[in-house]
């Protein structure tokens, strides 16, 4: 976690964040919602965003980019049973507002099949007669949303290339980028939830190029959390250029070796991309519901190991998937998908949990206005268990230990995931020897769960800038994994 | 909503009422989109919209700002202008950061593209739900095995209006239709394989209207029964859709800022051979009736036809202004917008029959390149040959090496390249190459 000491030699103020529009009023929600609803829907919900981000990147020793992005519109969605229909507008009139609701009537009332009947219009009881308050859920963030003026954050950049240049005499190249945003979100629906929220969010990145005896090497480090001018400190600073210093260095003496099936010794931390890919989007309940899911149909019944307990959490604090509230007005809240090795939930959002008369479980998510909330994951990680890492990595005659790590990816109805390990080691009758770079690895979901044998008892949550790609929509998501052994996965 | 073309010259005067001279680049873009999802028989997603947003750049003596807004409310605009020139303001100069040299840019004259069809955003939805209908009803009750089968439409008209303040007034558009049946089915030890096929075109009268879905079904099927094979060295066949990807880390290398930035596995290689001799590639934007066809770049550079690689020589890097000046290069383009790679006379089916061991790549499963040494490993799945044949289908497998070694060891260019694609890359073999499975 990051520290919140500021830095000593230069005490950083952030500036307020004003809020920046209140375009929605009670009587306006009523009349968008009733439109909405008009063709037959038997649900309806607008979601309106105003997001600034601000960012500035620090290249060949100069702060001379920048970038301003401003994001501003209103959604509106209508929904019949499991069927959507959804407009977008960036003109917030009252006139486009209305515009986009009444637009979704062809969505919710598709041409009729032969043989079967037009359906009436759903009697709801939403529209103007209910009231919306929009209370706004600023405790917790008043820190947060000061954001750092552009002069402070140059300052740190150039601070960036001093430390790296300062650790290690072979740095060549410092790239680094600074993102502040900031996410205003007024969301109300025909059930009568309300909620106004303000999501700061705020990234350090850092890319390294060393150059020694005519090799090059790049490495790279970053953080993300939901806050915002305290983010920065002296320490984080330091964490995040040590850490790239130390990536690149390591890659000089890495290797790649010849693929084949290995144990694997999963590191604490970023590891937790093992849960995102393995089993997170599989147990995204919106391919539990069209049966695209592996995990379809396991709902109760125990899928690994009873030392094993996995969830997904919208509540750990300034954690870059912390959710005050999700996407659909759902009050964030902590999930546990598998309790003691047995399946125990799915990641609901308001369609799926309503197909399976569940509640849903606040992850219900969406980039932005333009697009349609979905289930998606927050921060994924394992309880920790009671092994100790040397005694893990100590009980492996030959395998790997798999320590940072780049991407991944996951095949849902097959189950079958990989991801990518930036640097390693290779285990050789129980200690850590030859070091590792650029594998990838590949295992089935279901079946690395009920291979896993050992878990540690030092649980991390890993914060680098984590960003999750499903359906053209990116979400920040954290995950986070004690030290696990992994008896058999596919290592080329 | 505010005038679409008023907004763009609103913004002009605006940038010219700040305190200091400033160079500028002015994009108005309008997008309109049309994305419908049909499950069961029934709409499960639609969604339409047009948005309009405006980019900026400000380039005020070295210092470059980029700065993007969709509130394009006037008084909005005038504000977000005033920020973004405080912000530019603040930044460092560098001398290499300016706009093109208007000598490069596009003057007029240029062919009609053939690219962008008017109608798109006219058509009824309902005549795309019956699209979406009729490609789902070629498979209705095929097959038992079937879970799912959602069947995807989307189209994209895009329009851009430039001003730069150098000279630089100009308009563009494409846009694009794309069909997309993608299909679940109970496979073995409660697998549910799924894949899908898609076709693309400019115009949605060219929309195919049969063998979407059942080439979807087939692929699905054919997954059935997925493991590794044994790991060791085969000849790898990249199938058509797929082979691009393992062509995109050397565009990638070739980008000026990699190289710049010296992280490249391409630095100091232009000239030189770096893949098979029987690589020729050039990007050609200038075809009409193509997907990446354009008349200018995005810094309203003109396009042309460009050799990437000829008889495997690296012919060319892809170097915008300030790149240009920073490397002491002439500068080029900013990436590809039309690519074709020479083809082969032999169809896929034939390449096939003539390998006696091999595997079929048919898509690839997460993996990454280090961009600095072109060493990969990536995830596959696909089917192995044995004898010409196809024997098994396979998953869970890796591929590793380096990119230009392996580069030099393809040995076969086959026939069919998609033409509807923006990148054109036929189905190849390479020799050789390092596969881990079982």
């Amino acid at each position: 976690m990051t520290s919140k000491k500021t830095l000593s030699n230069s005490p950083l103020k952030g500036e307020e964040t004003k809020p920046q529009v209140s375009p929605l009023r009670g009587d306006l929600v009523g009349s968008v919602l009733t439109a909405a609803l008009s063709g037959g829907s038997d649900y309806a919900d607008v979601f309106v965003e105003d997001t600034r981000i601000s960012s500035m990147v620090l290249q060949d020793g100069k702060v001379s980019q920048a970038q301003q992005v401003c994001l501003y519109g209103a959604g509106i969605r209508a929904v019949k049973g499991t069927e959507t229909g959804y407009a977008y507008t960036m003109d917030l009139s009252e006139e486009a507002l209305m515009k986009a609701a009444k637009s979704l009537t062809p969505a919710v009332s598709p041409i009729p099949s032969k043989g079967e009947k037009k359906q009436s219009p759903t009697k709801t009881n939403g529209g103007a007669a209910l009231s919306w308050q929009f209370t706004p859920s600023l405790e917790g963030t008043g820190e947060a949303i000061q954001s750092l003026p552009p002069a402070q954050v140059r300052q740190l950049l150039l601070q960036v290339e001093e430390k790296a240049r300062a650790l290690d005499a072979s740095v060549i190249k410092v790239k680094a980028y600074i993102s502040q945003r900031m996410q205003e979100v007024q969301f109300a629906s025909s059930d009568g939830t309300a909620f106004h929220d303000f999501r700061p969010r705020t990234s350090l990145s850092v890319n390294i190029v060393m150059e020694r005896g005519g090799q090059t090497q790049m490495g790279f480090a970053s953080r993300m959390l939901q806050m915002g001018a305290e983010f920065f400190s002296e320490t984080l600073l330091n964490e995040v250029v040590g850490e790239a210093i130390q990536q690149t260095d390591f890659l000089f003496s890495a290797s790649q070796i010849e693929g084949g099936e290995l144990p694997v010794v999963m590191a604490a931390g970023s590891s937790g991309i093992l849960l995102h890919e393995a089993i997170g989007h599989a147990f995204e309940a919106d391919f539990i519901r069209t049966g695209d899911s592996i995990f379809t149909g396991q709902l109760g019944k125990q899928i690994c190991n009873p030392s094993i307990s996995i969830v997904d959490d919208g509540t750990l604090p300034n954690d870059a998937g912390m959710l005050r509230f999700d996407d659909e007005g759902i009050p964030g809240q902590r999930t546990v998908l598998v309790d003691k090795g047995r399946l125990n939930s799915f990641l609901y959002d308001r369609i799926s949990a309503r197909h399976f008369g569940v509640e849903p479980t606040g992850n219900g998510r969406r980039e932005s206005f333009r697009c349609m909330p979905i289930p998606r994951m927050r921060s994924t990680y394992m309880l920790p268990g009671e092994a100790k890492e040397d005694d893990i990595i100590r009980s492996v005659k030959r395998g790997i230990y798999a320590q940072s790590f780049t991407n991944g990816q996951v095949q849902i109805g097959a189950g079958d995931f990989t991801f990518f390990m930036k640097t390693g080691y290779l285990i050789e009758d129980g200690k850590l020897t030859k070091p590792l770079r650029d594998l990838n690895i590949i295992g089935n979901g279901p079946e690395a769960l009920r291979r896993i044998s050992m878990v540690g008892d030092n649980l991390r949550i890993d914060h680098s800038a984590s960003m999750c790609g499903k359906e053209g929509q990116k979400v920040a998501v954290s995950q986070g994994l004690p030290t696990v052994l992994i008896d058999k996965l596919i290592v080329g | 909503m505010v005038n679409g073309q008023s907004i763009i010259y609103h913004a002009e005067q605006e940038i010219l009422k700040l305190p200091a001279k400033l160079d500028y680049k002015l994009v108005l873009l309008k997008n309109h989109e049309d994305n419908i999802i049909l499950r069961d028989n029934k709409v499960e997603k639609l969604l339409r919209a047009t948005s309009l947003s405006l980019a900026i750049n400000l380039y005020l003596d070295g210092r470059d700002g980029f700065f993007y807004t969709n509130d394009l409310r006037p008084e909005s605009v005038s504000a977000f202008i005033k920020e973004a020139y405080e912000t530019t303001r603040l930044l460092e100069p560098d001398e290499t950061r300016t706009l093109a040299d208007p000598d490069r840019y596009y003057k007029g004259g240029g062919p009609d593209l053939q690219n962008f069809d008017a109608t798109l955003a006219e058509i009824d939805p309902q005549e795309k739900i019956k699209l979406l209908r009729d490609t789902a009803k070629e498979v209705e009750g095929a097959d038992k095995r079937i879970i799912s089968m959602q069947t995807r439409y989307m189209d994209r008209q895009h329009q851009a209006h430039y001003l730069i303040s150098n000279g630089f007034d100009a308009s563009e558009q494409s846009g694009y239709c794309t069909l997309t049946s993608i299909i679940s089915v109970e496979g073995e030890g409660g697998q549910h394989p799924m894949d899908g096929w898609g076709e693309t075109r400019l115009f949605f009268s060219q929309m195919p209207r049969q063998g979407i879905a059942p080439t979807a079904l087939k692929r699905t099927l054919q997954k059935i029964g997925q493991r590794p094979a044994p790991s060791g060295r085969y000849r790898m066949i990249l199938e058509s859709p797929c082979a691009g990807n393992f062509l995109q880390p050397l565009l990638n290398a070739m980008n000026g800022q990699a190289l710049q930035q010296k992280t490249s596995f391409l630095l100091g290689k232009l000239g030189q051979q770096v893949v098979s001799p029987l690589v020729n590639i050039v990007d050609d934007p200038l075809i009409p009736g193509t997907r990446g066809a354009s008349l200018f770049d995005y810094d309203g550079v003109a396009t042309q036809r460009r050799k990437l690689f000829t008889e495997g020589c690296l012919m060319t890097y892809f170097i915008d202004t300030p790149m240009g000046r920073k490397l002491g290069m002439a500068p080029t383009t900013q990436g590809i917008h039309h690519l074709i790679m020479e083809q082969g006379t032999r169809s896929k089916e034939e390449v096939i029959a003539d390998s006696s061991r091999a595997i079929l790549i048919t898509d690839f499963n997460g993996g990454n390149c280090d961009p600095v040494t072109g060493n990969f490993s990536y995830g596959i799945e696909g089917f192995l040959i044995e004898q010409g044949i196809i024997t098994q289908p396979v998953s869970g497998m890796n591929i590793t090496g380096n990119m230009l070694d392996v580069w030099q060891r393809l040995s076969l260019i086959a026939n069919d390249a998609d033409p509807w694609e923006t990148e054109l890359i036929p189905t190849l073999a390479f020799e050789d190459v390092a596969f881990g499975g079982c």
